[in-house]
């Protein structure tokens, strides 16, 4: 689809015909059990970094699990990567090493 | 047919095990509960109103006990069982007791809130489980630490449940609605309290009971959050102090309540591993026993001879085991040839 | 004079070889930077050398750490190594007695070839360098039996090899057979044997032909000669580089070089220096609990020197320490494996964290500040049991983060991002300046070690809260009863190991109760696997490495098990039925009550200390 000039605003839905999410496998074969999570919240919840700032973990890798890699790479900056997200996290998810994989692959990428 | 040949040993004496008993006691089997308790009914004797329709637990475990006495079946309370085979037990001490056939009613543990020590159990003077709640219930009594009427509750599901970092993998079942129907008795003693229910998932499974959550939303007021508590401190009144995310509005979320319920799973029994060892049996992953089949063989364990019922296979509700009581006897009488 | 044709590979592994290690060693050296340049000045005309000079000799040639792990393994070591060492030391000297100085280097090499006395009678010199071939012939045979055996040896793994290291392996254990049959050959005509090749010799020339012998001679020499050379080629690019490069890596420790948290040509010594002995190997909890083998720091300095790292494998380590703290030559290998992370993932940070500016959400006043921890904040009973005890000692504190503050920093730097790292420390070491507190005190180990290493605080005395509580009960602030209850210790990690701290907690544990040691304690003690320097493995897999440490844990038939690591508890819990407490709960449960003045200082010290509920 054309589209003439710029746009500020972006599309309001995320279209999963056309993102991609080649990145988004990549880090899901490195940290399969990512894709078990359960949106609970408490990674974000009990997050020293989102303690202090907007920072929102479990929006981040639901947002890079759809193809949507906006801000994303700017968001994870704030992570301290502490791991009391993986020490809450019910699903057992490696929380530290996805947000190591997101950074390399989005850097990558 | 001699006596000993329709003696039937019932390990646990809850509703399953009653019903079990009752049941094999009317088809002519000569059944022996034996309940590591001093009385019969196993946890519906710590409960107080049974979802969804809130019959008070009473109604169901008087009419069980007062029948069980009734028909003169032999119970052995304050004893327990170390070994099961399918000709009989031993009981703790050395004692063996012998039968044609054994029937575990065992039940399950409640998850001890402690193990989750961020939420404060044990730590913090208004954390509460939902055992706690029921027992002030029945006590007539429901206050704080503080022995202030409750201002601000909070209840939180899945503690014990579906959380790989306590080892229960599995979903306990009965506690959406456990929680929602403490939500609304909490309501009900005290109108003016708030209460919020924090939750992953609610899973409504049984007859009416999403019509009690809808009932609970709208007639109740209670708030549903969707997002997991992660930790609580205590403030200086002694309220808690809760983290967690909303998670549908994607930001964190803090609140201070002056009673924070956990809502706590159910876990296999301790003694499971016991009788996997001694009867050649199985524990399954979640910690529960392994039924011989999930479509024929609910209540038959892999081996002749034993057979269960109850909350010893799976978190189930009272109308279940009752089920599975009736259940068992039926494959009991049938393996006796009664 | 003294030549044949057959010293020619020799001579051109051993010039070959030379120059390599010369080249290698000279650039390393080389590229030091100024400072560690500097204190090689410092050092070399210091006590220092003459130190470095015993430890040459007490490691790499008698290998006496080795000897620890398991005699037989240290024979074999020092068989080869010292037997070696005194052959050629041995044979030098004889060699100048009989041909006189100035005679080339293969003349003593290949002495025996080119002894000019026909000898009779018993000649000293024969018999001391027979006896040292058969003393390296055993460790040779040692070797092989390790191959097979080395269950039999105290390892139940042996390093599997490169190439290169398989081809100087094989030319090694060639090396001391070709000797011991060329020099019996040459017995056999030259009577120049002692006990051992003499008598071989006198074999042979009983089943051999003069003609037939003669030849034999010559090919043996030959293929003894191609064997020193191609393991004098293979040397410098295999594990065996490690014979001549642990003498300069002693003598560079003693001048207190080290290896930090940036790369640098030191590495390099500490690098070449590992023999692959595979020690590391068994003690590895990755490897004995999870079967991963290919991680272990034997493979992270091998794939390093190779330039084959992988994320893989520099990322999947606990860094526990136990394998440096058994490692017969004392690598640095968490730092090695931490800087290999820096190179990998460091970048610079620029705008990272300015969010950090200005953010301060302490309570509370006093001199002692008193910093949870992230993982702290989620084990509340460590936190109000460290409540209990500053009010029972009267403390006024400063906390520094029970309202939730900012990470350490030390898990950044263990995943290698050393800038971000420092960052959110210079971020941390502000808020402490401003609180002007003289004392900190932490719950976590891991928080430990990074305000001991990488703060440097100026007038802060940073301690572990088993030390500082320690400290309190000697001073008579505080005093503990006994229960006689039995408690267990595991030691974390990063207090242990990491920190060195083994005996606070176990002083405060038998002030409570009685004490039962795990299987594996203090240095030996085992990882809880929830280290946050591993971002590999998974769930399960900490798990199962919880699980087999909490085994002995419970086995010592503790009532309470005691740690004083938040993570650590974390993982015990999940692994038994009996009760697990942080060393500070075990003190807060078992305070003498003191009645009096106390109480008052307590209520002020509650009421500074906690926070006000939020409207």
């Amino acid at each position: 689809m054309p589209q003439f000039g710029f746009s500020i605003s972006q599309p309001r839905a995320v279209n999963l015909d056309t993102n991609d999410t080649v990145p988004a496998e990549r880090i899901l074969q490195e940290v399969p059990e990512l894709q078990c999570c359960i949106a609970c919240g408490s990674c974000t919840a009990t997050c020293t970094a989102g303690n202090l700032t907007s920072f929102n973990f479990r929006r981040m890798h639901t947002l890079v699990r759809r193809g949507e890699y906006r801000e994303v790479y700017e968001q994870l900056e704030k992570c301290m990567l502490c791991g009391k997200c993986r020490l809450v996290c019910p699903r057992g998810i490696n929380t530290r090493a996805v947000a190591l994989k997101i950074k390399k692959t989005l850097c990558d990428y | 047919m001699e006596n000993k040949d329709k003696r039937v040993i019932v390990v646990g004496g809850g509703v399953a095990g009653m019903q079990t008993a009752l049941l094999l006691r009317e088809r002519g089997a000569e059944p022996i509960i034996v309940e590591r308790e001093e009385r019969l009914g196993g946890k519906l004797a710590g409960w107080h109103k049974l979802f969804p329709t809130f019959t008070p637990a009473g109604e169901v475990l008087e009419p069980l006990r007062g029948r069980v006495a009734e028909a003169g079946i032999e119970v052995r309370t304050g004893r327990t069982v170390e070994e099961v085979t399918p000709t009989g037990v031993v009981l703790n001490g050395g004692e063996r007791l012998d039968g044609a056939a054994t029937v575990v009613c065992s039940g399950f543990e409640v998850f001890n809130a402690r193990i989750k020590e961020e939420y404060g159990y044990g730590i913090y003077d208004n954390v509460f489980t939902t055992v706690d709640i029921e027992r002030m219930m029945n006590e007539g009594r429901v206050r704080t630490a503080q022995g202030n009427e409750p201002r601000r509750i909070a209840f939180l599901h899945c503690v014990g449940s579906r959380d790989e970092k306590v080892g229960a993998h599995h979903c306990s079942k009965v506690c959406c609605i456990t929680g929602v129907k403490q939500a609304i008795e909490m309501k009900e003693l005290f109108p003016t309290a708030e209460v919020y229910n924090f939750y992953m998932d609610i899973r409504m499974f049984g007859p009416g009971y999403e019509e009690l959550y809808r009932k609970a939303q709208l007639d109740y007021r209670i708030n549903f959050i969707r997002g997991r508590i992660s930790e609580a401190s205590q403030t200086i009144d002694g309220w808690v102090q809760i983290k967690a995310e909303d998670t549908l509005i994607g930001r964190p979320l803090r609140m201070s309540v002056d009673m924070l319920v956990l809502i706590v799973g159910m876990k296999g029994g301790a003694s499971n591993g016991a009788f996997a060892r001694s009867g050649g049996l199985t524990v399954a992953p979640n910690g529960f026993m392994q039924p011989r089949d999930a479509f024929f063989g609910n209540v038959a364990s892999e081996r002749d001879g034993i057979f269960y019922a109850g909350a010893v296979t799976a978190p189930k509700n009272i109308g279940e085991c009752l089920n599975e009581g009736a259940a068992a006897a039926e494959r009991v009488a049938a393996y006796l040839k009664l | 004079m003294y030549y044949d044709h057959f010293v020619i590979p020799f001579l051109v592994g051993t010039i070959f070889m030379f120059a390599v290690i010369v080249w290698k060693w000279g650039r390393w050296l080389w590229m030091l930077p100024g400072g560690d340049k500097r204190a090689i000045g410092r050092g070399i005309f210091s006590m220092a050398t003459v130190r470095a000079v015993g430890e040459v000799v007490s490691e790499c040639l008698l290998h006496r750490k080795i000897f620890r792990v398991n005699p037989l393994l240290g024979y074999m070591h020092m068989s080869l190594a010292f037997g070696w060492f005194l052959l050629i030391a041995t044979g030098w000297i004889e060699a100048a007695c009989v041909l006189g100085g100035g005679t080339p280097l293969h003349a003593h090499v290949f002495f025996r070839y080119f002894d000019p006395a026909v000898h009779t009678g018993w000649n000293p010199f024969s018999f001391v360098m027979d006896l040292l071939l058969l003393m390296v012939l055993s460790g040779v045979a040692l070797a092989w039996f390790k191959r097979m055996r080395s269950r039999a040896m105290g390892m139940k793994r042996t390093t599997k090899h490169v190439l290169i290291d398989r081809v100087a392996l094989s030319s090694l254990w060639c090396i001391f057979p070709l000797r011991l049959l060329s020099e019996s050959l040459t017995a056999a005509a030259k009577h120049n044997g002692g006990f051992l090749t003499g008598s071989l010799g006198d074999l042979f020339a009983a089943w051999l032909s003069p003609d037939a012998l003669a030849v034999c001679t010559e090919t043996a020499w030959w293929l003894y000669s191609c064997a020193l050379g191609i393991f004098f080629v293979a040397m410098p690019f295999s594990r065996y580089m490690h014979i001549f490069t642990e003498v300069p890596l002693i003598f560079l420790r003693r001048y207190r070089i080290r290896s930090e948290e940036q790369p640098k040509s030191f590495d390099n010594f500490q690098i070449q220096a590992c023999s692959r002995c595979g020690i590391c190997i068994d003690s590895c909890q990755l490897q004995r609990d999870l079967g991963i083998r290919n991680v272990q720091s034997v493979y992270f300095l091998r794939d390093r020197r190779y330039g084959r790292l992988t994320d893989e494998v520099a990322d999947n380590c606990l860094m526990c320490g136990l394998c440096e703290a058994r490692c017969p030559v004392g690598i640095d290998l968490n730092t090695l494996r931490l800087n290999s992370r820096q190179q990998r993932k460091d970048a610079p940070v620029l705008t990272r964290y300015d969010y950090l500016q200005g953010i301060d959400r302490s309570v509370g006043t006093g001199k002692v500040g008193y910093f949870a921890g992230c993982m702290t904040l989620l084990t509340p009973a460590t936190l109000q049991s460290m409540q209990r005890i500053f009010e029972a000692a009267g403390e006024e504190v400063w906390w520094a983060d029970r309202d939730g503050g900012t990470c350490c920093g030390r898990p950044l730097k263990l995943s290698g991002e050393v800038q971000a790292a420092r960052k959110i420390m210079e971020s941390n070491k502000a808020l402490f300046a401003k609180h002007g507190i003289t004392t900190l005190v932490t719950s976590c180990p891991i928080c430990l070690k990074v305000f001991r290493e990488d703060y440097d605080l100026q007038g802060i005395e940073v301690l572990h809260h088993t030390e500082y509580i320690l400290r309190l009960v000697r001073a008579g602030r505080l005093a503990i009863d006994s229960s006689g209850e039995a408690f267990t210790y595991h030691d974390p990690c990063e207090l242990g190991r990491g920190s060195g701290i083994y005996e606070p907690p176990r002083e405060l544990i038998r002030m409570a109760g009685t004490l039962a040691e795990p299987e594996h304690n203090r240095r030996e003690a085992l990882c809880c696997g929830s280290s946050l320097a591993n971002t590999v493995i998974d769930d399960g897999q900490q798990l199962r490495i919880g699980a087999a440490m909490t085994a002995e844990l419970e086995q010592t038939g503790a009532q309470t098990i005691v740690t004083a690591c938040p993570l650590c508890k974390k993982a015990i819990v999940r692994n038994v039925s009996v009760r697990v407490a942080d060393i500070s709960q075990v003190v807060a449960e078992h305070l003498r009550p003191v009645v009096g003045s106390r109480a008052a200082a307590a209520e002020t010290g509650a009421a500074a200390s906690r926070s006000a509920r939020p409207a």
